[in-house]
C-alpha cells in the first residue's frame, strides 16, 4: 500500500491492521516516534494524521493510507510544530525525553486547531504520560505558546 | 358445628383441593414426552460425534458450560438470577460428576425441555425454550459429541445459593406451560430452505433471543420467533443493552447488507462495528466456526424481520460536527476517544467502530455505550489470532460526570440524537461492574 508521511510517498508492505508505529519505526525506521504502552494511553506514539493527533500504536496502518502523515521528524515543517519546539527548547522542558515527541505532537494538534487555547483546554488536550514528572515545564510552555503576541 | 351441610360442603372442598393438588403434582414432577425413549446407547459414529460437535458450536454450550482454565464442559460459571446465584453444571460425561449416565432420552428432556432425570427441573438460565426448537437429528448428534467426544471430569457442580422456599424448583414446571415451547422447529412453507435454515439457527440452537428479545416480568422472551413484534427488537440483559436485529436503521441492522452480516458473525467485525460486551463470548465461542452456508442463512433470516419506525425514530444522517471544543465531553472526546474514533466520530473501519450512526448511539439504552466506556473490551479472538486493537477501560481515569459528559457528546453528534447520559446512571453501573461490588454481573467479571 501506499503511504503519505513527512510529504513523501512510502510503498509498505504490511498486513492491513499491522499498527502504524510499527510500520514507520521498523519498516520505515523513523524512530522518533516511541513506543509507550501499546494500547493507547500514554501518547508516547502520537503522530498527526491530517493535522489530527493520532496514536500510532492502535492505529491500523490501512486507515491512513490517503492521508496525510506527520511524524516528530517533520514536525518543524509546519509553522507551529517550528514555534512548539522552539518553546519546548526555550523551557527546557525534556528530562530524559522519551515521551517528548509525543508531548510537542500533541501540543501542535492543540494549537493548530485553537491558536489560543484557555488553561482548561490545555490540561484537557496535554494528558500524555511523562515518567519524569515534566508537566510543569510542559504547563508553562503551554501557557507561552497559548499568549496571542506569540502566534 | 353439627352442620351436616358444612360437613358435606367442606368434603367436597377437601376432595377438590386434593384433586386439584394432585393435578399439580403430577404435572410439576412428569417427564415430558420424548420420541427417544427407545434408544439408550449412543452411537459413536464419527461422523455424528462431529456433526454433534458442530451443533455444540451453534449452540454455545461452553460459553457457559466451561471456564477458561478448567476442563471443557466441567461447568463452574456463576450466574447472578434474581433470586440468588447459580452455577452451570458439568456436563462432560462423566458418571458422577456429570451427565455420564444419561439415556438419550434424559439429555433429550433436559436440553429441549429442561427437566433432569427425577423430574427436577432447570432454571430457564439454560436456554432450553430456545433449544426446544432442536430437531430430532441434531439431539441425537449432540448427544453422541457429549458422550464420546468430551473427555470426562470429575469436577463437582457447585449447589446454587437461592434460599429456601424460592430454590424450590417445581413452580418452574409452571412457567414452562406458559412459556416455553416443546416442538422442534417446523419449517415454514412459504419460504426456501435458506430463510428456514436461518430461522432454525437464530431460534434454536443460537439462541440469540436469550439477550436481543426484550423480557417480560416473568423473565420470559416476550416473542420466540417472528410472529411477535418483540423477537429480536433489542434487550437489556447483565448491563449491556443487545440492541435490534430487525430492519430499524437506526438500532437495528436496517444499515447492514446480508454480507455485512455474515462479515460481522465471520470475523468479528465490519465497516459499522465490532462485537463488544456479551457478544465477544458468542463471537469467540460461537458464530466464528459456523459455516458460510449457514452465516448466509441467518444473515436472510434476520433481513427478513421488519423494523418500526416509530420505536427506532427518524433515520439517522451523517452531520460533520461542528468543532467547538467548549461543548462539555468534547474535551474529553478530543483526548480520549478520537485517536481511536477519529475526530469526525467515523472511527477507522473495520477495526476501530465508527460512532458516528452506531446503535449504542442511538439507542435509548444507553448501558452499552457506558459499560463499554467503564471497562473496555474483552479479548477478541478470530481464526486463532487475538485483536490487535481493543478498547480500554477507563473506570480510573474518568469520573461519572466526564463520561456522562463525553457520552452525551457521542450521543448528540454527527447526526447521533440519543438521550443525554446521566452520571447517577454511570455511577449505578460503575458500582454493579465493579469486581469488589456485592452484587456484580458475573458474567462480565472474567
Amino acid at each position: 500500500m501506499e503511504l503519505r508521511i513527512n510529504q513523501k510517498t512510502y510503498q509498505v508492505d504490511a498486513d492491513a491492521d499491522t499498527p502504524l508505529l510499527w510500520v514507520i519505526r521498523d519498516d520505515l525506521g523513523l524512530t522518533g516516534t516511541k513506543y509507550g504502552c501499546g494500547l493507547a494511553q500514554c501518547g508516547a506514539c502520537s503522530v498527526l494524521v491530517d493535522g489530527n493527533v493520532v496514536r500510532s500504536c492502535v492505529t491500523p496502518v490501512a486507515g491512513v493510507v490517503g492521508r496525510e502523515v506527520t511524524t516528530i521528524e517533520a514536525i518543524e515543517d509546519d509553522e507551529v510544530g517550528k514555534r512548539v519546539v522552539a518553546t519546548w527548547v526555550e523551557y527546557q522542558v525534556a528530562q530524559c525525553g522519551y515521551c517528548q515527541s509525543g508531548q510537542v505532537v500533541a501540543a501542535t494538534a492543540l494549537l493548530k486547531h485553537t491558536p489560543a487555547p484557555s488553561d482548561a483546554q490545555i490540561e484537557a488536550a496535554m494528558i500524555n504520560l511523562c515518567r519524569c514528572g515534566t508537566y510543569n515545564a510542559i504547563h508553562s510552555a503551554m501557557q507561552a505558546l497559548a499568549k496571542p503576541e506569540s502566534a | 358445628m353439627n352442620n351436616p351441610r358444612f360437613a358435606r360442603t367442606a368434603g367436597w372442598l377437601l376432595l377438590a383441593c386434593l384433586v386439584a393438588a394432585g393435578v399439580l403434582a403430577w404435572y410439576v414432577t412428569r417427564q415430558p414426552a420424548t420420541p427417544f425413549a427407545q434408544e439408550s446407547t449412543a452411537s459413536a459414529d464419527p461422523a455424528l460425534v462431529s456433526r454433534g460437535e458442530y451443533v455444540a458450536r451453534l449452540s454455545d454450550c461452553v460459553a457457559c458450560h466451561s471456564l477458561a482454565g478448567k476442563a471443557p464442559f466441567s461447568g463452574g460459571l456463576e450466574m447472578a438470577t434474581p433470586l440468588g446465584n447459580i452455577h452451570a453444571t458439568n456436563i462432560t460425561p462423566d458418571r458422577d460428576a456429570g451427565i455420564g449416565t444419561y439415556s438419550l432420552a434424559d439429555f433429550d428432556r433436559a436440553v429441549r425441555h429442561g427437566v433432569a432425570p427425577g423430574g427436577k427441573r432447570l432454571y430457564p438460565a439454560m436456554p432450553y425454550p430456545s433449544y426446544a426448537k432442536l430437531s430430532d437429528d441434531d439431539i441425537r448428534a449432540l448427544y453422541a459429541f457429549f458422550m464420546h467426544g468430551v473427555q470426562p471430569d470429575k469436577q463437582a457442580n457447585i449447589p446454587s445459593d437461592i434460599p429456601w422456599p424460592l430454590n424450590l424448583r417445581w413452580p418452574i414446571a409452571l412457567w414452562n406451560g406458559v412459556f416455553a415451547p416443546t416442538a422442534p422447529y417446523a419449517a415454514k412453507p412459504n419460504q426456501d430452505a435458506v430463510w428456514n435454515r436461518g430461522a432454525y439457527i437464530v431460534q434454536g440452537p443460537g439462541h440469540c433471543g436469550s439477550c436481543h428479545t426484550p423480557r417480560g416480568l416473568a423473565f420470559n422472551e416476550k416473542a420466540l420467533d417472528e410472529s411477535g413484534a418483540p423477537y429480536l427488537a433489542g434487550g437489556l440483559l447483565d448491563g449491556w443493552y443487545a440492541p435490534s436485529l430487525r430492519q430499524d436503521h437506526n438500532t437495528g441492522l436496517g444499515r447492514w447488507s446480508e454480507a455485512h452480516i455474515v462479515q460481522f458473525l465471520k470475523t468479528g467485525r465490519n465497516q459499522h462495528a465490532v462485537v463488544y460486551g456479551s457478544m465477544t463470548e458468542a463471537f469467540n465461542n460461537s458464530t466464528q466456526f459456523m459455516t458460510d452456508d449457514d452465516l448466509a442463512a441467518i444473515a436472510r433470516y434476520l433481513k427478513s424481520l421488519p423494523g418500526d419506525p416509530q420505536r427506532d425514530g427518524p433515520p439517522w444522517q451523517y452531520v460533520a460536527a461542528d468543532t467547538r471544543q467548549d461543548i462539555p465531553g468534547a474535551h474529553t472526546y478530543a483526548t480520549r476517544c478520537a485517536a481511536c474514533h477519529g475526530s469526525d466520530g467515523k472511527g477507522q473501519p473495520e477495526w476501530m467502530p465508527p460512532l458516528a450512526g452506531a446503535t449504542s448511539a442511538l439507542a435509548k439504552e444507553n448501558a452499552s455505550a457506558i459499560n463499554i466506556t467503564l471497562n473496555g473490551s474483552q479479548r477478541i479472538v478470530a481464526a486463532g489470532v487475538p485483536d490487535a486493537y481493543r478498547m480500554p477501560a477507563f473506570r480510573e481515569q474518568l469520573s461519572d460526570t466526564q463520561i456522562a459528559e463525553v457520552l452525551t457528546y457521542v450521543r448528540s453528534t454527527w447526526g447521533n440524537h440519543a438521550d443525554a447520559v446521566d452520571a447517577k446512571a454511570v455511577g449505578k453501573l460503575r458500582g454493579h461492574t465493579d469486581p469488589a461490588s456485592a452484587s456484580p454481573i458475573i458474567l462480565q467479571m472474567r
